[in-house]
């Protein structure tokens, strides 16, 4: 299955790129997923503690399964006020 | 509870938002928070921050909190107000009034509303410096 992801701030920096595409296995995790990020963007691993998840517009944990098509949010701390 | 939300690059225009308040016979409060931008980060000295919002997500996440409030309150209305974009020092980035029939839950709800959404309302800021 493909899933597509978005950064945000920062991110973008860290990984020279808004959005990328990610193939995974049928039933994958958020987890298996940030580990192939991780692979891509070696910045991403430093930034572990400080990102935050959503597919679509929702949190998600670590253990969520991933569906073909989900649309993943990787972001940091966000500070809107 | 009434709602409304705007997240916008446009300015924040206080007197005419204050203008089109709403307030029924039987509330007693209407308070309003500005959350305006400091001319330093910590110890750099800004001239602007510039606003990123993940648009979708942050509606989102503002209507759930909007109905926690309606949950934990006797709040009529929530109006919010926050910018995207170059917001320069001195000029408000965030804009709430919350109307009540009294004042500590005016201020009880507004208060949690600005925490929480500090943290889960997908919104980054980006310090512009002032060379």
């Amino acid at each position: 299955m493909k899933v597509s992801v978005q950064f945000w701030s920062y991110f973008k920096d860290l990984t020279g790129s808004e959005n990328t595409e990610v193939e995974l296995a049928e039933g994958a995790t958020i987890a298996a997923l940030r580990s192939e990020l991780q692979d891509r963007f070696p910045k991403l691993k430093e930034m572990e503690r400080s990102t935050l998840i959503a597919v679509g517009v929702e949190y998600q944990p670590l253990d969520f399964q991933l569906n073909d098509g989900d649309e993943v949010s990787f972001f940091p701390p966000v500070q809107g006020g | 509870m009434t709602r409304e939300l705007i997240i916008s690059p446009d300015p924040i225009d206080e007197a005419a938002l204050t203008a089109k308040r709403v307030m029924s016979d039987g509330m007693g409060a209407a308070i309003t928070f500005s959350g305006v931008v400091r001319g330093a980060e910590g110890n750099d000295s800004i001239s602007a921050i510039d606003y990123e919002a993940f648009h979708e997500m942050a509606e989102h996440q503002f209507n759930k909190l909007f109905d926690t409030i309606a949950e934990r309150w006797p709040i009529e209305s929530v109006r919010l107000v926050h910018r995207t974009g170059v917001v320069k020092v001195n000029e408000p980035s965030l804009w709430v009034e919350i109307v009540s029939p009294h004042r500590p839950e005016a201020f009880a709800a507004c208060q949690w509303l600005i925490d929480a959404m500090k943290k889960v309302v997908p919104i980054w800021k980006r310090p512009i410096g002032t060379d």
